[in-house]
């Protein structure tokens, strides 16, 4: 079994990288953390980057997890092909651009773009963001896919993901103490759905809010709450079509072996318990 | 000597439409109807026998219901008042109808009506609200008044309120726990500008809010948001009569042995709300046509 230590960093093609630096920084509240030839790395928390846009084909999407060690990956990469997931050993240069020691990339049974990682690169400064927007860190990913049913096997079978709730079909998975780090979300395409940065406090929601409406960005869903991880959050549009969250309070779940999942319906009030409507394609039925 | 308050009791507010008045008060705000007669509508939010009035009366005839201890204190804040060339009118018929032992009332220099009220009744039932808000009772009243400096004197003064925090020249008033009970806000006339209730959360708070249709209509006034100063979620909505009513949760909590300073916040918007929220109450952000700028309590006007 493929054991996911932590979801690591999401790296996004874009055909407009300056816009999509300037989003990242003025509306998102990111850092930079280092500009090079045709992409940017951005900071939200300790690790010396969560986020990297890229000149390229914005459907290029690439979510990437870590591993504890190198015997774990070539393991991990093994088990892959075997399943019959062709795998991509990273050269060292494009480990270089990933700031990690080594990593292997393959794709999930929807087509989403998955790199494992050993050893991504900490920073020894300190995230601190273009805005105070609050940003405690990149927290989790929501992921397209064609069969939520059979991705579900995948990543709990395959991988060590755990079930913490479901949505209709959509399975919140959790892959430490967090109510989720990945959520599948039925769709017909491949990519990520959603990408989710915590915030310090429900104030912090509810400010940017405000603050997202007024920069004339489209809040696609919130400010609510959710029955199923209890977290505040706030959804919004972002470039290419992407939807960033903010969010709050998630809820840990420790005990493992008393925890029991529990089933949402998959409409409005499965998705928040203030009444906020979703305008998020995905979120609807 | 001071008069000290026991309790914030209730609100009275005079409505051309009382049948809209009810219908808003256990629609909206899940309020329980206590007690019905032909000219009053008296509605329960806690365990006080009743915390709203509504009455067929002139829309404009509003006040606010202090409870005091005994006949005493009402006797002494008489001649207290009365050296501030304020009457205070012992009122026995409305006594009976407001279901206390003793009423006296007064209007202050800015025009707001107290009513003094002694032995007030508790209700031995429990509340049942009409609808799950989840309201935990009568939390504030905002104040209009058309002499803040006076009434805000008055009331530290005479009745030993504490003045816990200010936002431009409106004063925020305490007597227990609560960060404030009152709230006088500078205005062209006085009245009641908004009538507040704890809810249990931030919850009950937001799903009001969703409730509101926030996208289609124009029922809410302000919020949801955060006041800086008493660090209550809120969320401010239109009721009937140009009446506001609110929903506040969480909030900081007072020693009233040991109270903080007061602060002065800004005059504006961001004072009110650290959210950033909309605000669509004239009072609030500085729109109002106050009479003049008033001058402060022991700041003589230039």
């Amino acid at each position: 079994m493929i054991h996911l230590r932590d979801v690591s960093y999401v790296r996004l093609g874009t055909r407009d990288l300056e816009g999509a630096t300037r989003y990242a920084t003025a509306i998102l509240g990111l850092e930079i953390s280092e500009r090079s030839r045709g992409a940017v790395h951005f900071k939200s928390d300790q690790r010396e980057h969560t986020l990297c846009y890229f000149e390229g084909d914005p459907a290029d999407q690439v979510v990437a997890f870590e591993v504890d060690s190198r015997v774990e990956l070539d393991a991990a990469g093994a088990e892959l092909e075997r399943l019959g997931h062709p795998v991509h050993r990273g050269t060292a240069d494009e480990a270089a651009l990933r700031k990690v020691r080594d990593f292997v990339a393959f794709r999930d049974p929807t087509g989403n773009r998955i790199e494992l990682v050993w050893r991504p690169q900490m920073g020894a400064r300190r995230y601190r963001g273009e805005r105070d927007a609050g940003i405690t860190g990149f927290s989790h990913v929501g992921l397209c896919t064609t069969d939520a049913v059979r991705d579900e096997a995948f990543w709990t079978t395959v991988c060590n993901a755990r079930v913490s709730d479901r949505i209709g079909d959509a399975p919140l998975l959790r892959i430490d103490e967090i109510h989720h780090k990945i959520a599948l979300f039925p769709t017909n395409r491949a990519g990520i759905q959603h990408i989710n940065h915590q915030v310090e406090t429900s104030d912090d929601v509810q400010r940017s809010f405000h603050f997202i409406r007024e920069q004339g960005i489209p809040v696609v869903f919130g400010p609510g709450r959710h029955p199923t991880s209890s977290a505040r959050f706030l959804y919004f549009e972002g470039p290419d079509g992407m939807v960033y969250e903010y969010s709050s309070g998630v809820r840990s779940i420790a005990d493992e072996l008393m925890y029991r999942e529990r089933q949402f319906e998959f409409a409005p009030p499965g998705f928040c318990e203030w009444g906020a409507k979703p305008g998020i394609k995905e979120f609807k039925s | 000597m001071q008069i000290a308050i026991e309790q914030l009791r209730y609100v009275v507010l005079g409505t051309r439409d009382p049948e809209a008045a009810r219908r808003f008060a256990v629609a909206e705000l899940g309020l329980q109807v206590a007690n019905e007669s032909a000219d009053e509508i008296a509605l329960r939010s806690d365990e006080r026998q009743y915390s709203v009035v509504f009455a067929k009366d002139d829309a404009r005839r509003q006040a606010v219901g202090l409870e005091v201890r005994d006949d005493a204190v009402l006797l002494a804040a008489s001649a207290i008042l009365e050296s501030r060339g304020i009457a205070l009118v012992r009122d026995p018929a409305l006594a009976s109808r407001r279901n206390v032992r003793a009423l006296a009332a007064f209007t202050t220099h800015g025009g707001v009506r107290v009513e003094l009220v002694v032995r007030p009744q508790h209700q031995a039932w429990r509340f049942f609200p009409a609808r799950d808000t989840g309201i935990t009772g009568l939390a504030a009243v905002s104040l209009r008044s058309t002499d803040v400096a006076a009434d805000e004197m008055l009331f530290a003064e005479v009745f030993g309120m504490r003045i816990a925090d200010w936002i431009g020249d409106a004063a925020y008033l305490g007597f227990d726990g609560a960060h404030h009970r009152l709230a006088l806000h500078p205005a062209s006339r006085a009245g009641v500008l908004a009538v507040e209730f704890g809810v249990e959360g931030i919850n009950q708070v937001m799903q009001q809010f969703y409730r509101l249709r926030p996208e289609e209509s124009e029922a809410i006034a302000h919020g949801p948001g955060r006041r800086p100063v008493s660090d209550q979620v809120f969320l401010t909505f239109r009721g009937p009569d140009e009446v506001l009513y609110a929903f506040v949760a969480e909030g900081r909590q007072v020693d009233p042995a040991a109270p903080p300073r007061p602060r002065q916040f800004a005059d504006g918007p961001a004072s009110h709300c650290s959210w950033g929220s909309e605000c669509r109450v004239p009072e609030l952000d500085g729109r109002a046509a106050a009479p003049a700028r008033p001058s402060l309590r022991g700041v003589p006007r230039p």
